[in-house]
């Protein structure tokens, strides 16, 4: 009797083992028959989606084939943090030049801004500038996300005492350098322009014909680290712009030692004027350098993450400063984001703009690509690369490639002429341009 | 036969098996095949869709196109009725779809637009020659709101001469509106592309990657790694014809089928892809869903195959339980037949052995009683008839008890009285009866104690007692004369510290025992027989008594023997240590802390120290003359002495007197300690030699501490003069009257007679009811005790007790009640008791036994 208990108690276990899966070929059956049924009544109505929708103008990122482009992932998560948070739709809509005879991507923005054909835009630090200063940009200092701003982010994007444009990234511009090309002619990172050159000078005589690759957008660079490598780092940063604006001091001063730096290095050969004047940023020159055929690019601090850029060298990649007298130069320049005055949906535009901005989102961007924040409150670790540029940032030591409250537009403007020493001018050509530049804001500072 | 079987089953099962695998390999094929029809139709169904889809939009283009050509028409006509077609031209507010409406007067390069500019053709291009509706369709540009767009031209004729040609620009994003919001679920990429400059000029919202764009055809080919030029030829070809193509290629790793769709004659392309698995989305979860229910059947008819292999298991392994339990059943039923035989035939050869042992004493009895009366007259033939036929008689009862007490055991009627006994008294009382028996059979009888941790102890002493006088007993009968006996009480290491472990030994070298008999020792009714044997008297039922009491007491009984060697018996037992606070008290009030005990054997050393451990008494020991005499010399030296000396009797080595003597001398202040000598047997030589050493006793080997006790208590005793226990010895019944309740004539007559043999009277009373009455209506004193036998008609002994102590006379309650009775257990003892009796005695009536309780009770009686 005790026996067939026992037997019974371990048919009752099988037998609920079998139960068991039953009932679980049963959910299968039913879950994978089931589904959603349909109504009862005859009538199906199309679900056409229309909720809010946000209008984004932003450059077009080319993807690549077996790449992930970490920054846009970065801006994507911020954007979808966003549209959870509001329960919209953020659209894109992209442009960029095919080659350097079309429009290009800041012609295009203006364009559209001045139409006003969407509600929030990223701009180039130049068209910000123009922007703000033709009143198009919407005021963004009462957003809250703007209380986290770091000083020098609102004083780089503040036009006529107006915050009209927020990064989600300080953009800090450095030279990318082959560490392992210089390692192997026994060359150290180069600190000034007369170190550079001679690095230069060496690569070239080791059979590297041009040591630096350029293109037509961030020669400039080399032309702000030399021009402000004092302004902003010898204490009277204020006064000087101050001589600046009101025409006491003029800019191609400022500027012709870089300009006469960078016309050494295209006469040298160790730029190639032709090349550079119709590159587009890395694109052009970046397969040269990922190939070790030059082993100096320049190019921006996000540039060292991303897969589509420079983030998967096969060498040793080291991202410094410029060269100038004070030693290595970061330039920072802001891309920011600015909402049409006249924004078709601007509450939501606002709401967005308040979200992709928090610190909440910041905190997400900076971790995914790796970046320094705008926001006071967000700190990330940088990659070893970037490690001497990120060194610089820290100290403080770095020049603006954009600010706002100079009157004369720095970053489209010294870009605009340089591509004219790429074409051919002179060094004194050029001072004139800046010349009359600066008589034009004086002349339309008196009006 | 069997195997054949086997083998056929597996033949079969094997068969069954390949015919299910069969079965399923034909399903498998019939599901596969249709899932692969299915997912062909379905394919070929998506791709129908897929340019279904491709042609609305198309129409859904086409359709914008020919409408805007048919308004700038409509518009040419009207400006051609104004009369300031300009003003009208500037006046012109942009909407969403035409952000731009120019003239150019006839004859003129330059004209108007509605954003007040100079208007030339020279920055369009209508060389492609694309027209809709008619209506001349510029290549695509970036106009002046940076957005894509066309622009259409068309001349204005009034009075069919052309005045002037209007240009309208109309955007691409005014499409977007009339495009599906999504395509394949976001999954499928849609671009709008200028045909001529091969620009993607418009991405609908919601559709393809928002993350990535293509900047033209070529960028499209780059970023999706479509690198085989021939195929790109062959793609460019079919958009120089303005044809639709479509062709498979893997976008970022996905099958993908990738489309271009003409438009309004191939001035523009729908471009794009839709990963294959979209297409086949529907096709794939019909496919899935068969899979499932295919699997779902596989699973539930292999969980039924599972189900019906364990039920079959389950019920082959019942069966097998039962066959096995069966088989066992059998085994007992046989083993309980052949016990039964073997039980009967024990019990026919007892009945026979009993007919012929009970036969022999009672023809004995039966016998001399004829002898007797024949030879009444000659008192020594009479003494000599009247103590064969007592011998015969006791022998007869023995043998009752025996049978009686195997029944009750075997019946579980036997409860263990536990109570405090001593090792001590144990022995003595085995020595005291054992010994003698040992003697009359010249036989050695060796008494040895080692390693008892704990003399008293916890149990019931009557068995125990029982136990030995059994085994020992055994041990005489069967060891022939002038042999040796072993009596051995060893304590084995302890389990728990509450119980010491025992283990007696009873060895001889006796007759031994066969093999064939130590399996049935222990078996009731059984003994050995043999020519030897024969010569002794017995029940057999020794052994069986002896081995249940063994086991009720929760020990072992073991035995090894062989034939003319000997037998050993081992029994192991354990008893509960008793609380031994009263034994260190004992101690201390006589001042006993310290004692020296000499003795040649270390054994015996050892066994004092480990018995005195308890007592709070400190023990040293010497197995020397020399060595006892300087430790007493060092207790001197420390100022202290032995209180008392133990001291082995005369040994080879050892003249103990003299020792004695000499330690005594040793003690400070010429103290007289006491000295107890430990003799291997009693010696009436001793008697002299201790009185004149003084303050000394003797006491029997092994050494027990009770024994030392008594031993201390009698010296003492002795030394102070009085006298503590006297042992009256007056058995005489003298002069006393009797009142006896027995409803047998005849034992009552017996005992009536054997009274009055001993000089005492009875008056015999039929039944409890007449002695209670007859004590009723006694004088006082009358009577000096009642003899009660228990089981009597119309009142019992125990009622009558009961019913005599009610009485209200004031002698009731202390009249001696005797208990006479042939309900001889322990527990009718306990029921005498209980009802008011003073002590319980066995029949047959044991004259010795009823003068000793008689004379302590009524020497009480008067006490009081």
């Amino acid at each position: 009797m005790k026996k067939r208990r026992v037997h019974e108690g371990k048919m009752g276990g099988m037998g609920k083992a079998f139960a068991f899966c039953l009932a679980g070929i049963a959910a299968i059956s039913l879950t994978a028959c089931g589904g959603k049924g349909s109504s009862d009544k005859n009538l199906v109505s199309s679900k056409r989606d229309s909720g809010s929708v946000v209008n984004l103008f932003g450059p077009m990122e080319k993807s690549k084939p077996d790449a992930d482009n970490i920054a846009r992932t970065a801006f994507d998560i911020t954007v979808g943090m966003a549209e959870k948070k509001h329960d919209l739709t953020v659209e894109y809509r992209t442009y960029t030049a095919e080659n350097y005879q079309e429009k290009t991507y800041d012609d295009v923005t203006l364009d559209r801004v001045r139409n006003n054909m969407d509600d929030l835009y990223l701009l180039n630090p130049d068209t910000i500038q123009i922007l703000g200063s033709e009143g198009k940009l919407l005021d963004l200092s009462q957003l809250e996300s703007a209380k986290n701003l770091r000083d020098v982010v609102k004083t780089a994007n503040t036009v006529d005492g107006k915050l009209v444009a927020i990064p989600q990234e300080v953009v800090a511009h450095g030279l990318f350098l082959n560490k392992d090309l210089f390692d192997k002619y026994k060359l150290s990172l180069p600190e000034t322009p007369e170190d550079f050159l001679n690095c230069c000078k060496v690569f070239q005589e080791n059979g590297i014909k041009t040591p630096v690759g350029a293109n037509r957008w961030w020669l400039e660079n080399f032309v702000f680290a030399q021009a402000y490598a004092d302004l902003y780092n010898g204490g009277n940063t204020e006064a000087e712009i101050e001589a600046l604006n009101s025409g006491k001091a003029k800019y191609s001063d400022y500027m012709r030692p870089g300009f006469e730096f960078l016309k050494k290095l295209i006469d040298l050969g160790y730029i190639d004027a032709r090349q550079a004047y119709t590159y587009e940023a890395i694109e052009g020159e970046g397969k040269d350098f990922l190939a070790q055929k030059t082993p100096i690019v320049m190019a921006y601090w996000g540039a060292a993450n991303a897969e589509t850029a420079y983030g998967k060298a096969d060498f040793e990649l080291k991202v410094t400063g410029f060269p100038s007298s004070r030693g290595q130069m970061p330039v920072v320049s802001m891309t920011g984001y600015g909402i049409s005055a006249e924004a078709e949906h601007l509450e939501d535009t606002k709401k967005v703009m308040n979200t992709i901005l928090s610190d909440e989102a910041l905190q997400k961007y900076a971790e995914t690509n790796k970046v320094i924040s705008p926001s006071k409150n967000v700190e990330v670790e940088c990659i070893p690369a970037l490690k001497p540029l990120n060194d610089k940032m820290m100290e403080n030591v770095y020049v603006l490639g954009s600010n706002a409250s100079m009157k004369v537009e720095q970053w489209g403007n010294t870009c605009l002429i340089v591509r004219e020493l790429l074409n051919g001018a002179t060094v004194d050509e050029c001072m004139k341009k800046f010349d009359k530049l600066q008589r034009a804001s004086l002349k339309k500072e008196k009006n | 036969m069997g195997k054949i079987r086997n083998r056929g089953k597996k033949n079969q099962g094997i068969a069954l098996l390949f015919s299910i695998i069969l079965v399923f390999c034909i399903l498998g094929t019939v599901v596969f095949s249709v899932a692969k029809k299915i997912s062909k139709e379905m394919s070929e169904s998506a791709i129908q869709n897929l340019s279904a889809s491709l042609d609305l939009i198309q129409g859904t283009m086409e359709a914008i196109l020919t409408k805007e050509a048919e308004f700038q028409k409509l518009l040419a006509q009207e400006i051609a009725s104004m009369d300031d077609p300009e003003e009208f031209v500037r006046s012109y507010k942009r909407n969403r779809t035409m952000v731009k409406m120019s003239l150019i007067p006839s004859g003129k390069t330059e004209g108007i637009s509605n954003s007040g500019e100079i208007f030339t053709e020279e920055e369009l291009d209508f060389s492609a020659g694309n027209t809709a509706d008619g209506v001349s369709v510029s290549r695509s540009y970036l106009n002046y709101l940076g957005t894509w767009a066309y622009t259409m031209k068309c001349p204005v004729l009034k009075e069919g001469r052309g005045i002037a040609t209007l240009y309208i620009e109309y955007v691409y994003d005014s499409f977007d509106e009339a495009l599906p919001e999504t395509f394949y679920n976001g999954k499928a990429m849609l671009y709008v592309m200028d045909s001529q400059t091969k620009r993607m000029v418009l991405k609908p919202k919601g559709i393809g990657e928002r993350d990535a764009g293509h900047l033209n055809l070529e960028d499209f080919y780059r970023a999706n790694n479509i690198l085989e030029k021939d195929l790109q030829r062959e793609v460019s070809q079919c958009v120089e014809n303005g044809k639709n193509i479509m062709f498979y290629h893997d976008i970022r790793g996905r099958s993908s089928l990738n489309y271009m769709w003409s438009v309004n004659d191939g001035s523009v392309y729908l471009i794009g892809y839709v990963p294959i698995e979209e297409i086949q989305q529907e096709g794939r979860t019909v496919n899935q869903n068969i899979f499932i229910v295919v699997a779902v059947m596989l699973i539930a008819f292999i969980l039924c195959c599972i189900l019906y292999y364990l039920n079959q298991r389950q019920r082959f392994k019942v069966r097998k339980e039962r066959e096995r339990e069966r088989e066992i059943h059998n085994k007992q039923l046989a083993e309980a037949l052949q016990a039964a035989k073997i039980a009967s035939n024990s019990k026919t050869t007892f009945l026979s052995n009993m007919s012929h042992d009970i036969r022999t004493p009672m023809n004995a009895v039966l016998g001399f009683t004829t002898l007797l009366s024949k030879d009444a007259e000659n008192p020594a033939k009479v003494r000599e008839y009247t103590k064969k036929i007592t011998a015969s008689g006791q022998h007869l009862l023995s043998l009752i008890n025996d049978i009686l007490d195997v029944s009750k055991i075997e019946s579980g009627k036997v409860v263990l009285t536990v109570e405090e006994f001593t090792l001590n008294d144990l022995v003595s009382s085995v020595d005291a009866i054992i010994r003698p028996m040992a003697e009359a059979r010249d036989q050695e009888f060796h008494v040895t104690v080692t390693d008892i941790k704990h003399e008293y102890l916890m149990g019931d002493e009557t068995r125990i007692n029982q136990i030995l006088i059994n085994l020992l007993s055994n041990a005489v009968k069967y060891t022939p004369e002038g042999g040796n006996i072993w009596f051995r009480i060893i304590g084995l290491k302890q389990r728990s510290s509450q119980y010491e472990h025992i283990r007696i030994e009873v060895e001889d070298d006796g007759y031994g025992m066969t093999p064939e008999y130590l399996e049935t020792i222990f078996d009731a009714f059984t003994r050995a027989e043999n020519s030897t044997t024969n010569k002794v008297q017995g029940t057999g039922l020794g052994m069986a008594i002896t081995k249940n009491i063994v086991e009720l007491m929760g020990g072992s009984i073991e035995v090894s023997s062989q034939v003319n060697q000997g037998s050993l018996f081992q029994v192991e037992l354990e008893f509960r240590i008793p609380d031994s606070q009263a034994e260190k008290q004992f101690w201390k009030k006589r001042e006993i802390f310290r004692i020296l005990a000499v003795d040649g054997d270390g054994e015996v050393c050892r066994t004092i120290q480990m018995l005195m451990k308890d007592t709070g008494v400190l023990v040293d020991t010497a197995l020397t003359s020399e060595e006892a005499l300087d430790l007493v010399q060092k207790q001197s030296g420390m100022d202290e002495t032995y209180d008392m000396i133990l001291m082995e009797w005369n040994s080879p080595e050892l003249d103990s007197l003299e020792l004695a003597r000499q330690v005594r001398d040793a003690c400070p202040d010429g103290k007289l300690v006491p000295v107890v000598f430990l003799a291997e047997k009693d010696g009436e030589e001793m008697e002299d030699e201790l009185r004149r050493l003084g303050n000394a006793g003797m006491m029997l080997k092994p050494f027990f501490v009770s024994a030392l006790k008594e031993k201390i208590i009698e010296m003492q005793t002795e030394r102070d003069g009085e006298e503590t226990w006297e042992a009256v010895e007056d058995n005489n019944l003298t002069g006393l009257h009797f009142l006896a309740a027995e409803d047998n004539e005849i034992n009552g007559e017996i005992l009536s007679e054997m009274l009055l043999a001993e000089g005492a009277s009875c008056e015999i009373m039929e039944n409890g009811q007449l002695a209670m009455e007859r004590f009723q209506s006694a004088k006082e004193g009358e009577f000096d005790a009642i003899l009660m036998d228990v089981q009597m008609p119309v009142m019992n002994g125990y009622d009558a007790t009961r019913a005599i102590r009610a009485l209200e006379r004031e002698d009731a309650r202390e009249i001696p009640i005797i208990a006479m009775t042939a309900n001889a257990f322990a527990e009718d003892e306990r029921e005498a008791l209980a009802a008011g009796m003073n002590v319980h005695m066995a029949k047959p009536i044991d004259m010795e036994l009823l003068k000793q309780i008689v004379s302590q009770y009524v020497e009480r009686k008067e006490s009081v």
